[in-house]
């Protein structure tokens, strides 16, 4: 399904690095696999004949429906890694995410508060960071992934200065 | 003193030292808080020491026991001395607290200096107030003391308290505090020398030649004009007709309907704690509620409420950061409506209940007394038809008013509201509207937005509609439009942004006296009180405001 951009039209957007899907996907099997493997646990409780309650359907059924949850999500994470975009406008940055759900996020550079840079572990082992704005608002969740360090840092960098020069009051 | 938010790793002063620091302090004087406050603030430690040793006494002589059994004599003297000590311990936590509780107001700043093992210095932008309170507790009441309670926007810093002062040392701390935030007394810390004879009514005066940190020539209080009070009456017909007692009415009539058909009779039980704790909060609402009225001055809007616990609001301008008028459906025929504010500060502070009283702008009132509240909230409306705007917003569908509204290829969305749902921007705010029968308006000040998100989920894809947030900061009101057009929503998403940062252009400081001359003309000129003028408690019949002296009438 071809799917209509919410955005304004005419944004050269930035992407960020396809590194970070590997990021995504090490959260995912971290996240995925384990619920798939602890739900799996009756299965073979059952099928070793220690467990008597969940009748081997819904003992298969439950693990089964999480594997293919799993697996659709596994599917999207590259869609929705090229899907991450940000742009540097003249008063404003904004960020994009999502394609089934899309989010388009204007933060004004006069409200940003702080701007944080938070590398883990498997960023930091590929090279890569996240950005994430804060301003006022404790609604403004603006986060920007899997930027490589250099550019993160000279967003930020970028994001200080101009949010200096614009800075306004609450 | 041991309360919250202490910072920790300060090291422990001897009492020679837990003073101020001479190098660093500034010329303003340092205070204690009145020698009082220990002990209304530790009544509730006292009454609970007091309860635990009477308890036992008063069940013995309530079964006919003797009230000192057998043994007494041998125990006396522990139980005495066990007392004694754990009453001189709280006393004495109270007694060192107040006494390591200094203040100062100078400079531009307020800062406090507290506890004793672990000291706390707090210090407050004065130019970065958010809201002022001064909070009566009952106890502290018959004791003419008063709790001043300052927000400030600092990076998520809790309130500065001064728990307890005089009444009128409170008041008088409060206009201080207002005059040097306002800009209309020098030496606010922001550095310009020029006052810019911007003094406001009453604002500056003698106070204008203080220099920087001089704090002690006492600014005069700002005069007020009162706009509106809510009648006792409105108040309880407003709780009665709530939410709240729509349900305990489905509630009761079902658990009687349950204990008749099941022929059991435990149903009633269970409604004593629950009638128990209905009349707690209607208390609760009543007790904060009564008595409420809104005046303006120059330091801003305040407030006013309370019946045993009394409390006064001065909301600076400028400081609200979004409104919401809301009208429940039982409400309707009375067209009563109730407001709550977003302010900096507010949201984050202290305990949900107290939080909520603090937000509400309007308990209950009419469309006059919301337009006049509006008034204070949104001096320049930035529309030539304020009264029929607002009016559209609250009760009106399609586009009354200059709303847009959700298309109708999405009705099947919101088969109920999506004539309501919609959005209206004027010069200075944007006005969204939702719900058929909990109707809403939220007005968002283009000046205080901070930043904006538009969504779009599968199902609204299909309908080729899309939600706007507006983020504020934290508080009860929560601006999204829902289901907008998408072409609608995108470009109200751009304009948006274009107006904000207009807006925010437009203003530069946070002292409100010094603002700049705004670049556009306002469409209605501010109602600014005259000082002096004989016009303490006019009725607000005769004190609406400009939104209703240009001749548009409601209908």
């Amino acid at each position: 399904m071809r799917t209509e951009a919410i955005d304004p039209p005419g944004i050269a957007w930035q992407r960020v690095s396809p590194k970070y899907i590997t990021v995504r996907l090490v959260e995912w099997a971290l996240a995925n696999l384990a619920a798939v493997l602890v739900l799996s646990a009756p299965l073979l409780f059952v099928l070793l004949g220690w467990w008597r309650w969940p009748p081997l359907w819904l003992a298969t059924t439950v693990p089964a429906v999480m594997l293919l949850v799993a697996v659709w999500r596994l599917v999207l994470i590259p869609r929705q890694v090229r899907a991450i975009g940000y742009a540097e406008r003249g008063d404003d940055l904004l960020v994009r995410s999502g394609i089934f759900f899309q989010r388009t996020m204007a933060v004004p550079y006069g409200r940003m508060q702080y701007v944080d840079i938070a590398v883990g572990p498997v960023e930091r082992g590929l090279g890569l960071c996240t950005v994430k704005l804060h301003t006022a608002s404790p609604g403004t969740n603006a986060r920007i992934p899997g930027l490589p360090a250099a550019e993160g840092a000279r967003l930020r960098e970028q994001l200080a200065a101009r949010g200096e020069a614009r800075l306004a009051g609450l | 003193m041991t309360a919250d938010g202490q910072l920790p790793g300060q090291p422990v002063l001897p009492p020679a030292a837990a003073g101020p620091e001479s190098s660093r302090t500034p010329d303003g004087e340092w205070l204690r808080v009145h020698p009082a406050s220990p002990f209304v603030r530790g009544w509730v430690a006292l009454a609970a020491i007091a309860f635990f040793f009477g308890r036992d006494l008063v069940e013995r002589s309530l079964q006919g026991q003797p009230v000192f059994e057998e043994g007494f004599d041998r125990r006396a003297p522990w139980l005495l001395g066990g007392g004694a000590v754990v009453l001189a311990v709280a006393v004495l936590g109270f007694v060192l607290a107040w006494y390591f509780t200094k203040y100062q107001v100078s400079a531009g700043y307020v800062r406090v200096n507290s506890g004793l093992l672990y000291r706390q210095h707090r210090q407050a932008r004065l130019d970065r107030v958010q809201a002022i309170d001064i909070v009566q507790p009952l106890l502290a009441r018959i004791f003419g003391l008063a709790e001043l309670k300052f927000e400030v926007a600092d990076a998520g810093e809790s309130a500065v308290r001064l728990a307890y002062l005089k009444i009128a040392d409170a008041r008088q701390l409060r206009a201080t505090i207002l005059a040097q935030a306002s800009g209309a007394v020098a030496g606010a810390g922001s550095g310009s020398g020029s006052v810019g004879g911007l003094g406001g009514p009453g604002g500056a005066g003698p106070g204008g030649s203080a220099g920087p940190g001089q704090l002690t020539q006492p600014a005069p209080e700002a005069p007020e004009f009162t706009v509106l009070a809510v009648p006792p009456s409105r108040l309880i017909g407003s709780l009665l007709l709530s939410e709240q007692s729509f349900f305990i009415v489905v509630g009761g009539a079902a658990s009687v309907f349950l204990s008749a058909l099941t022929d059991n009779r435990a149903f009633y039980f269970y409604l004593v704690p629950a009638a128990l704790g209905l009349a707690a909060s209607y208390w609760n609402f009543f007790n904060k509620g009564y008595n409420f009225t809104a005046a303006i001055s120059p330091d801003g809007i305040r407030l006013r409420y309370g019946l045993l616990d009394t409390q006064a609001q001065t909301l600076p301008p400028g400081r609200i950061q979004a409104v919401k008028i809301a009208q429940p459906p039982l409400w309707r025929p009375f067209g009563w409506y109730r407001m709550q504010v977003n302010v900096a500060g507010y949201g984050t502070s202290g305990n949900a209940v107290e939080g909520n009283t603090r937000t509400i702008l309007l308990p209950v009132g009419k469309f006059a007394d919301v337009l006049a509240m509006l008034s204070l909230v949104l001096p320049d409306p930035g529309t030539d038809q304020p009264e029929a705007v607002f009016a559209a917003g609250l009760g009106g569908f399609d586009s009354d008013g200059g709303f847009v509204t959700t298309p109708r290829r999405a009705r099947l969305l919101a088969p109920l509201a999506w004539r309501r749902n919609g959005f209206a921007a004027t010069d200075t705010a944007l006005l969204i509207r939702s719900g058929r029968w909990w109707r809403e308006l939220v007005v968002v000040p283009h000046q205080r937005t901070q930043s904006m998100a538009l969504h779009q989920g599968p199902v609204a894809r299909r309908f080729r509609v899309a939600d706007l947030v507006l983020h504020t900061t934290a508080g009860p009101v929560a601006p999204r439009l829902t289901q907008a057009g998408l072409d609608e929503a995108r470009q109200l998403f751009d304009e948006q942004s274009a107006r904000a940062r207009l807006a925010r252009k437009r203003q530069t400081t946070e002292q409100w006296l010094r603002q700049v001359v705004p670049a556009v003309e306002p469409a209605a000129v501010p109602h600014t009180p005259v000082p002096g003028a004989p016009h303490p408690g006019t009725p607000a019949s005769e004190a609406r405001t400009h939104y209703q002296q240009e001749g548009q009438t409601h209908g």
